[in-house]
């Protein structure tokens, strides 16, 4: 049964990204992205990871998709950005050549990995992140083994958050830096 | 959180190892908190410059530290991290100095400017200490974030933009290899922490090990601008603002090529390289091939920004040859030690060439072959600089750009890889060809073009200069003081 609904979900998974990149309608390409996430939470349910399924509906699905769509219908974009059509003719010359070797290159080794793994399932190690999923293992795990990268995380969104002001600020001319800096 | 966890993870030889990092983001908070408290906006530059001497003092304290792994196996220390500490400092406080007056419509973003640089070196102390692979990545991301926009600082300018936009997608692309590598290689290991998988020996050469490692190590060559993964580089470090651009080829590259080594067992205790010793052969080559990419693509430049682009991609091949041969090298730190040393020569040679490019860049324009003819009759002391600088990239003894070399292709040579190590020194005359363009043009031949007369002085630039090339010369003449520090 688990294995079922695996294998529907991750196949779900798969058709709804696939489905983000040849959408034409910006608006269609993240409802398609909202199925592919949803499945992915399916899966990490069925696996067993509940924390993680829900944070997946809640920030991904929930928060992020939200953000998107705000982005999208208040530039207006839905229109503008409609392809006319998609076709080869997209992926010409060197590019083309550069797409088709990595995008090659990734499949093979995913195939491999996948091969791999086929096999070695049965008798796969016992990954110790396992036991973290109930939330109060998780937050000893993140406050104890992991407080450095989850600390530098913080400064990671500080600078992310100062590097976005920077690139989206209104530029109103040059300041002239005597005048004692800026008020806004 | 209890107080015996408390007193476990935040021990006082913890703290200093980790005293760069913190200095670092504490550093770029106070540069933010100036920039918004009213009146404190002179304090900017003291508060970059404190920053960087408190971060280097804990790198320098690091050196008679006890080496280990902290805050529970996420970070390493180790006396060549204080070192590789020390380069990423150089680097950031070079392309700093050569930052001053630099920026004119952005001046109202100097202090941003400066947050993100402090936050981007503060990922690169990071991806050099640690010890797994979650740790890694966060740093990876902290180094990267703030570079993106860096690199498209200049915002009035379309080619900026076009720099920080291409970076930022070709990233992101190499930050999703990354953790698809990382995710197949914790599939086959069932751990992160790299100095527990030097122990696994033969799990590490099953195919979902190699799918990964193969992963990891693409998004590193990314970052280090290697082939087949530098063709983004000549666009976007054209693009960038030069001093940042001087930043990137310095600093990025020095800590990527710091974790290659965490990879290579260098930095850990085991000193068991995590890389299956089959990719040494695959790696040298690629550290050819990416020697001739870059010296090819450099010899038809005529802008000096591209061509010391192109340059760049050709000295990060030189240094992966390092890497190549640390699986056999009968050295156990000969790559540590050859790289250290070619990343401390490299930063104050290209730091100072690019530097030196924006310096005149901010009062002429772009900087061509053409438009430095004669520059030896009209700042004879700036040629001079250019020229030391260009010598020591191509090699030339004695200038510290020539014992770096010499290191790395005697690791080559300790580890048997002779034909790589011939082929890398051919390469290095092809090299001289475009470094030599650039004195002939300043030394040999009469102005041709009017706009290019007049480089005002400046204090910081100059002095920067100077230091530049002043260390250039000495690590060349007294090499074995540097040496005998490092191993």
């Amino acid at each position: 049964m688990a294995n079922l609904i695996f294998y529907l979900m991750a196949a779900l998974a798969v058709v709804a990204a696939l489905g983000v990149v040849a959408a034409r309608n910006p608006i269609m390409s993240i409802l398609a992205l909202l199925g592919s996430f949803f499945a992915l939470a399916a899966i990490y349910l069925v696996s067993g990871f509940q924390t993680l399924a829900a944070l997946q509906i809640l920030v991904y699905a929930g928060a992020i998709l939200v953000l998107f769509l705000f982005v999208i219908m208040l530039l207006n974009l839905a229109n503008e950005t409609k392809l006319e059509r998609i076709d080869l003719a997209m992926f010409h010359g060197r590019k083309a050549v550069w797409t088709f070797l990595i995008a090659g290159a990734l499949l093979g080794i995913s195939a491999f990995a996948a091969l791999a793994i086929v096999p070695a399932a049965g008798d796969a190690p016992a990954l110790p992140e396992r036991g973290i999923d109930e939330l109060q293992p998780l937050a000893d795990a993140m406050f104890s083994r992991y407080l450095l990268p989850f600390e530098l995380v913080s400064v990671l969104l500080l600078a992310t958050a100062v590097a976005v002001l920077v690139l989206a600020k209104r530029n109103r001319g040059p300041l002239n830096l005597d005048q004692g800096g800026e008020s806004t | 959180m209890s107080p015996q966890l408390l007193q476990q993870l935040f021990t006082a030889d913890a703290l200093w190892a980790l005293a760069p990092l913190i200095a670092l983001c504490l550093g770029a908070m106070l540069v933010l908190l100036s920039d918004i408290l009213p009146g404190t906006a002179g304090l900017r530059r003291p508060l970059f410059l404190l920053t960087i001497a408190a971060a280097a003092y804990g790198a320098v304290h690091g050196f008679g530290a006890p080496e280990g792994t902290y805050m529970m196996g996420s970070f390493h220390h180790s006396h060549a991290l204080s070192a590789w500490t020390v380069i990423f400092l150089l680097s950031g406080l070079i392309a700093f100095e050569f930052g001053q007056r630099y920026y004119k419509e952005e001046a109202r973003f100097l202090a941003e400017h400066d947050v993100l640089m402090l936050t981007s070196l503060a990922g690169m102390v990071m991806m050099a200490g640690a010890a797994d692979l979650l740790a890694f990545f966060i740093g990876l991301e902290t180094l990267s974030v703030p570079l993106y926009t860096l690199a498209g600082f200049r915002r009035a300018r379309s080619d900026s933009v076009e720099a920080g936009l291409k970076y930022f997608m070709l990233g992101a692309f190499a930050a999703a290899m990354f953790l698809y590598g990382a995710a197949l290689v914790y599939a086959a290991t069932g751990t992160i922490s790299i100095e527990d998988m030097s122990g696994m020996g033969s799990t590490l050469t099953e195919p979902l090990a190699l799918a990964g490692f193969a992963l990891i190590v693409g998004s590193l060559f990314f970052k280090i601008s290697v082939f087949p993964f530098h063709l983004w580089v000549p666009d976007v470090y054209q693009g960038a603002p030069t001093p940042v651009t001087a930043f990137m080829a310095t600093g990025t590259k020095a800590a990527g090529f710091a974790f290659l080594l965490t990879l290579m067992g260098q930095n850990l205790a085991s000193g068991k390289p995590v890389l299956p010793e089959s990719a040494a052969w695959i790696v040298g080559w690629i550290a050819v091939i990416t020697m001739a990419a870059g010296n090819l693509g450099a010899l038809v430049q005529t802008d000096l920004k591209r061509m010391l682009a192109y340059s760049g991609v050709a000295h990060a091949g030189t240094m992966l040859l390092a890497i190549a041969a640390g699986w056999h090298d009968t050295e156990p730190h000969g790559a540590q030690t050859a790289l250290l040393f070619y990343m401390a020569a490299y930063v104050f040679t290209a730091g100072g060439a690019f530097g030196l490019l924006a310096w005149m860049e901010s009062e002429g324009g772009e900087v061509t072959i053409e438009s430095l003819k004669g520059l030896s009759a009209r700042r004879p002391m700036l040629a001079a600089a250019m020229a030391v600088f260009m010598l020591s990239l191509g090699g030339i003894p004695p200038l510290g750009g020539f014992w770096g070399k010499y290191l790395v292709f005697s690791c080559a040579v300790r580890a048997d890889m002779i034909p790589l190590a011939v082929i890398g020194v051919l390469m290095s005359v092809i090299a001289l060809g475009y470094y030599l363009k650039v004195i002939v043009a300043m030394y040999m031949q009469p102005q041709t073009q009017s706009h290019s007369a007049g480089i005002s002085p400046r204090l910081a630039a100059a002095v920067a200069t100077g230091v530049c090339a002043l260390v250039v010369v000495a690590l060349g003449m007294l090499p074995s003081w540097v040496l005998e520090r490092l191993g």
